[in-house]
């Protein structure tokens, strides 16, 4: 299934575009185009993509958030990373629907499981995210239990599933489904969008969530 | 001696002034000379408001203005009432004697002083003039020796009055100088006693290092100068003027531990929230502590929601653990999983 994934990487960096190239090439997913320019996302190799892996500022000041929902309007899967952390930005990201955002501090294991987990249409909370989540005092915020805000803030504060599983005595798929019921609520508040829709019904399909908790 | 008491003490020794000549010195005047009846309704009238200034001085209320009409009739009662050519004679009882209650109802108000007076003046001269019988010189020598004794009075109340008010001026900003001298004690000897508590592990430290007690060899002295270090860090970080404290302190911190050689991440979320220094103080302290200690990596984050601040530390230093438990208004967790240092200190700001 691996050898499926193919993406493409948005960033006006080359030093970036070849990193980020590296770490996908060492998880077996292909990159079948790079560039500077959202174009290459668009046009030829890029266009056929399953993942785009958007650099939310090139070159410019204003975060490219028209380019992000340029693709996940076109149905597009796209996993923002960005040199920005502040929780407002990425709050915007996640309601336009992005699967993910990465900061550029975070390392190639959540990029590769970012990717991976996009190309089959499912969310990733890397740390920083789980954190801007934790933080969300914006009225539209969903509800979350207290277990659900609990997984969430200690993976924020410890960057490790294990770690988060052994402290709360959970398994490490109940802090994964924790995660996911907590995206999937957010998917189901906000603009449409095709991704977040395919969350919240493949969610509810699994079980993983009743349409009363939404 | 303020304001109020020299108007006070003037009113009251006024007082005695006039009734002294009111009733020892005038009135065998008002007996032995044939006035007319006006002169015993005069003599009534200024009685009348003696008793209304001493019931207005044992008040402490201050005396109404327009009783000066009364002393004003009665100059005109007695003048009137005097024998024919009488005018500035011994027999004048009311020249000198309505100059005084002018003085004791209006010492207060010296240019209503000087207006009455003249017009109790001009009166008894007009009078005088009318008459046209009266030695002109005698009379020159009474009404300057009357007016010019009550003037007198009139100037040195007023002399007391400006110097008691220069002196409660002084007194004023002596006092003010005094406090602040004691405010600004009071501020640094608060500093200083901040410091020492806050200094915590540095003196003892500083101590046993200075007496060769300990040696910089030992692993030990080596980690307690470590925590000391972060502890001074964060002291001078503390009262930094920056818009966010919390994240500066906890970036000091931080910044001490990675000179040591540990890699640091720190996570921060949630905007920045108005934290009381004492309790900033305690949530930074267990992530300082743990910080100290730690080898290789450690993780520090803040968290801010809408009801919490959470600073938490995930480090690799299970030997020396944060102590658990509730300081003031912050609460401490500690807890230890697979060789990894959880201590997180909560606060909530609702």
């Amino acid at each position: 299934m691996a050898d499926d994934v193919t993406a493409v990487v948005v960033d006006d960096h080359p030093v970036v575009r070849a990193g980020v190239a590296h770490w996908l090439s060492t998880a077996d997913i292909e990159l079948v185009a790079s560039g500077e320019d959202p174009g290459v996302a668009w046009t030829g190799p890029g266009a056929s993509a399953a993942v785009v892996v958007l650099d939310l500022h090139l070159g410019g000041v204003a975060p490219a958030t028209s380019e992000l929902r340029k693709l996940v309007e076109d149905g597009r899967r796209v996993v923002v990373y960005s040199m920005r952390a502040d929780d407002e930005i990425v709050l915007q990201c996640l309601e336009i629907g992005a699967l993910s955002y990465l900061t550029k501090a975070e390392g190639a294991e959540h990029l590769v499981q970012a990717v991976k987990a996009a190309a089959e249409g499912q969310s990733y909370t890397p740390p920083a995210l789980a954190g801007a989540l934790a933080g969300d005092r914006s009225d539209t915020r969903p509800a979350l239990s207290p277990r659900e805000t609990e997984v969430l803030v200690e993976w924020f504060q410890s960057e490790s599933k294990e770690f988060v599983a052994q402290r709360l005595n959970i398994t490490l798929s109940t802090v994964n489904s924790h995660l996911e019921r907590i995206r999937v609520k957010y998917a189901a508040i906000g603009r449409q969008a095709p991704t977040k829709a395919a969350l919240v019904a493949r969610a509810i399909q699994d079980g993983l969530i009743g349409l009363d908790d939404l | 001696m303020t304001d109020h008491t020299v108007a006070t003490t003037t009113r009251q020794v006024l007082l005695v002034v006039v009734f002294a000549i009111q009733l020892v010195l005038m009135l065998p005047l008002v007996v032995a000379h044939p006035h007319g009846p006006a002169a015993w309704v005069a003599y009534g009238l200024l009685t009348a408001v003696m008793a209304v200034v001493a019931g207005c001085v044992a008040a402490a209320v201050p005396t109404p203005a327009y009783l000066a009409v009364a002393p004003l009739v009665s100059s005109v009662l007695a003048t009137t009432a005097l024998p024919a050519g009488a005018s500035f004679t011994p027999a004048d009882w009311g020249f000198g004697l309505v100059g005084w209650y002018l003085l004791l109802v209006l010492v207060e108000r010296p240019v209503a002083l000087v207006a009455a007076l003249s017009a109790h003046i001009c009166f008894s001269i007009a009078w005088f003039a009318r008459e046209g019988s009266g030695d002109v010189g005698t009379a020159g020598v009474v009404i300057l020796s009357g007016t010019s004794f009550q003037l007198g009075v009139l100037v040195v109340t007023r002399v007391l009055h400006r110097d008691a008010g220069l002196a409660a001026e002084a007194a004023a900003e002596h006092d003010a100088a005094r406090t602040r001298e004691e405010l600004a004690r009071q501020r640094e000897q608060d500093l200083r006693a901040g410091f020492e508590g806050q200094l915590g592990a540095l003196l003892p430290l500083l101590a046993d290092l200075a007496d060769e007690r300990v040696s910089v060899a030992d692993q030990t002295t080596r980690l307690r100068c470590s925590v000391a270090a972060v502890q001074l860090r964060r002291l001078f970080a503390e009262n930094d003027d920056v818009p966010d404290p919390l994240l500066h302190e906890l970036t000091a911190c931080v910044d001490v531990a990675e000179r040591r050689g540990v890699v640091v991440s720190l996570a921060v979320s949630g905007t920045a929230t108005a934290v009381p220094t004492e309790v900033r103080r305690e949530l930074v302290a267990p992530m300082a502590q743990a910080l100290a200690v730690a080898h290789g990596r450690a993780k520090v984050s803040l968290l801010r929601t809408a009801t919490e601040v959470r600073v938490a530390v995930v480090a690799d230093a299970p030997e020396t653990l944060p102590a658990s438990g509730r300081t003031g208004a912050v609460t401490v967790e500690t807890s230890v999983h697979s060789g990894l240092v959880r201590s997180e200190a909560r606060w909530r700001t609702t």
